[in-house]
């Protein structure tokens, strides 16, 4: 009960930063220095489209009437029609997300996993070579700048060896095939998804790795862990059962924290392996002036890190049953 | 009273004698060059600000050498390393070595003014927001929670689709714009365990105002923490400054690093031009993993307990 009250005010409170992060763009938009209306109606109409067009978007109309209206039109799922492909924007955002999902997803929870498994047994081996190997592993990986080792990843595993596709996401070939079933069109996606999660998990199981590692030195210290090793329990089971899940609880909140950079790199992986998801769109848009595109792909990407971030904490909430909201 | 008894660090913060400090400092710079990975951070600094301070030299022996305007005119397509270009030429035979040193001074200049900026804006925030409390602490947080949660590198394209090509220091101040809320964050829990402190108390009691008793007395026991906090931000602002570049929305009257793996990528020479792929992206891993290295041995310094969150968010 407790949990969906809290859950109730979070929501309340993503709501609020939303709207004001809409709020704030919209001005930007409305207010830089340069004309709206040139952002917004395509410039190769011939005048009298234009004029329409200017009307239609109500651009002739005071500015808080226009900031009424795209408020309203934004939740109503209405963000303009992109100039460069003509469309709705809505239509290729809906295209577009559910790639990005998928990729972000499997490379965030990945990259927690191993982080948090490596970071365990460095822990435990503390001091050893095996503590020091994975150490400075997790610290060059962290640091690797992430376009760069795009880019080698790509020209040892995309081109030198030639196991995996560099760009896109599927094999037109295997999708207009009849006989290709669903295994088959899956399997193609993961061929094509594991360069770019690879590139996104080197970057991020680094700094979870860390995280682990110090928490779970700190979690070694705690006395239950004494009072375990008393009862004459084993030491996997110490290590496993004991120590590992309140270690881990720290690398959930980092997890949460660190989203929004993570999405930076997740931008870039999509930009340079063509992964047609929202953030390859939003670089796309920025290149092309297209204005609503680009609004749209930023405050979407705005509002799924406010939501992931309310999911990491409820996770949390589930994790530690000390937690009580 | 004539007895006299050493000043305890935490009671009197203000009233200290200059050479208290220096000994505090000359201790710590002495545990964090004993510490190996602060040392080979150091190292490795040291080695970039040499390439930075020798970014100069280059286009003095001859303009050919400049890394902007500089055309080999006997070269007009991508040469490997020669006696004559050290590392080779791009595209258009510009020569790569003195685009590396240049880069070198892009790096450190983005990275120390900005990192500068966001610490200075996010310390004093947060030690206004701890030390106010209430509604002008609420209204300070909730502004440090929505500007955290926009990726920053996505800001800025959308900003330099708005107003066109970015100058590099619109960039490093958009960068400290919005990267000061994890530091004011952490500063605010720092100000808050000080608040109540007998120290402030007594100050308060002796009249002293809200600006002496922030700056005189919170701001130098955040310090430390505000210091740690600049390292990572450095390798933050450099690594933003590198990917928008990599993109192509750098400044273009510049040179850095990100640019030139631009260049190498759009122009096609990625799988024929190691020479010119890897210099680029090993220098600013490397300056990243060196900031990365300072910061984590400061911490072990400072206190091994004062980090409890990921410092790249």
């Amino acid at each position: 009960m407790t949990l969906n009250r809290y859950i109730l005010r979070r929501s309340i409170e993503i709501g609020i930063s939303f709207f004001i992060i809409l709020t704030g763009l919209f001005f930007l938009f409305h207010l830089a220095p340069g004309d709206p209306v040139t952002r917004l109606v395509d410039p190769s109409m011939t005048s009298e489209d234009q004029a329409r067009l200017i009307a239609q978007l109500g651009l002739d109309q005071p500015l808080w009437n226009q900031y009424l209206h795209f408020v309203g039109n934004f939740f109503r799922g209405q963000f303009g029609i992109s100039f460069h492909y003509g469309q709705p924007v809505a239509h290729i955002i809906a295209k577009r997300l559910p790639n990005t999902i998928l990729l972000f997803t499997t490379a965030v929870i990945l990259s927690t996993l191993a982080g948090v498994w490596l970071g365990k047994i460095a822990a435990w081996r503390k001091g050893r070579p095996v503590d020091t190997a994975v150490t400075i592993g997790a610290l060059v990986c962290h640091t690797l700048f992430l376009p760069w080792i795009a880019l080698l990843i790509i020209w040892l595993f995309g081109y030198q060896l030639g196991w995996f596709p560099i760009t896109g996401m599927i094999t037109p070939e295997v999708w207009i095939d009849p006989r290709a079933g669903f295994l088959l069109k899956g399997l193609d996606i993961l061929h094509h998804m594991a360069l770019p999660l690879l590139t996104l998990f080197l970057i991020h199981f680094g700094s979870y790795l860390l995280i682990m590692r110090s928490s779970m030195l700190d979690t070694l210290a705690e006395d239950y862990i004494y009072t375990a090793r008393a009862k004459g329990l084993s030491e996997h089971t110490i290590r496993d059962r004991h120590a590992a899940p309140n270690a881990a609880l720290p690398v959930i909140t980092s997890v949460g924290l660190s989203l929004a950079f993570s999405v930076n790199g997740g931008a870039l992986t999509e930009k340079v392996f063509s992964w047609p998801g929202i953030g390859r769109e939003l670089v796309f848009a920025v290149s092309n002036n297209d204005y609503p595109l680009a609004l749209a792909s930023f405050l979407l990407i705005a509002l799924v890190v406010l939501m992931a971030n309310l999911v990491v904490d409820v996770l949390y909430a589930f994790l530690d049953p000390r937690i009580r909201y | 009273m004539d007895v006299t008894c050493p000043p305890d660090p935490q009671d009197t913060a203000s009233g200290i004698p200059e050479s208290y400090w220096r000994s505090a400092f000359m201790d710590n710079w002495a545990m964090l060059r004993r510490n190996t990975i602060g040392r080979i951070g150091i190292v490795l600094l040291a080695i970039f600000a040499l390439m930075a301070l020798g970014s100069f030299i280059p286009p003095l022996i001859d303009p050919i050498y400049n890394p902007m305007s500089g055309v080999d005119p006997e070269i007009s397509y991508s040469t490997g390393p020669s006696w004559k270009h050290w590392l080779g030429t791009d595209f258009i035979g510009r020569d790569l070595f003195s685009q590396l040193l240049a880069g070198a001074r892009i790096a450190f200049m983005v990275g120390i003014s900005a990192a500068f900026m966001s610490i200075f804006l996010g310390t004093a925030i947060g030690m206004v927001a701890g030390y106010a409390g209430r509604w002008t602490d609420t209204l300070l947080m909730r502004t440090a929670d929505i500007i955290m949660v926009m990726p920053t590198l996505l800001v800025l394209l959308l900003m330099a689709a708005l107003f066109g090509h970015l100058n590099i220091w619109t960039i490093v101040l958009l960068i400290a714009l919005f990267r000061w809320p994890g530091v004011a964050r952490v500063i605010r829990a720092q100000t808050l365990t000080l608040k109540h402190r007998p120290f402030i108390e007594s100050a308060k009691i002796a009249g002293a105002s809200h600006l002496r008793i922030i700056v005189r007395h919170i701001l130098p026991s955040v310090m430390p923490l505000a210091l740690l906090y600049m390292t990572f931000r450095v390798t933050s602002a450099i690594v933003i400054e590198a990917a928008l570049a990599f993109l192509g929305f750098g400044d273009p009257g510049t040179v850095s690093w990100g640019m030139m793996l631009q260049w190498v990528w759009k122009t096609g020479h990625m799988f024929q031009a190691p020479y010119w792929l890897l210099p680029p992206g090993i220098c600013i891993s490397l300056l990243t993993l060196s900031f990365y290295m300072l910061g984590r041995a400061m911490e072990e310094v400072l206190d091994p307990r004062l980090r409890k969150e990921d410092p790249e968010e």
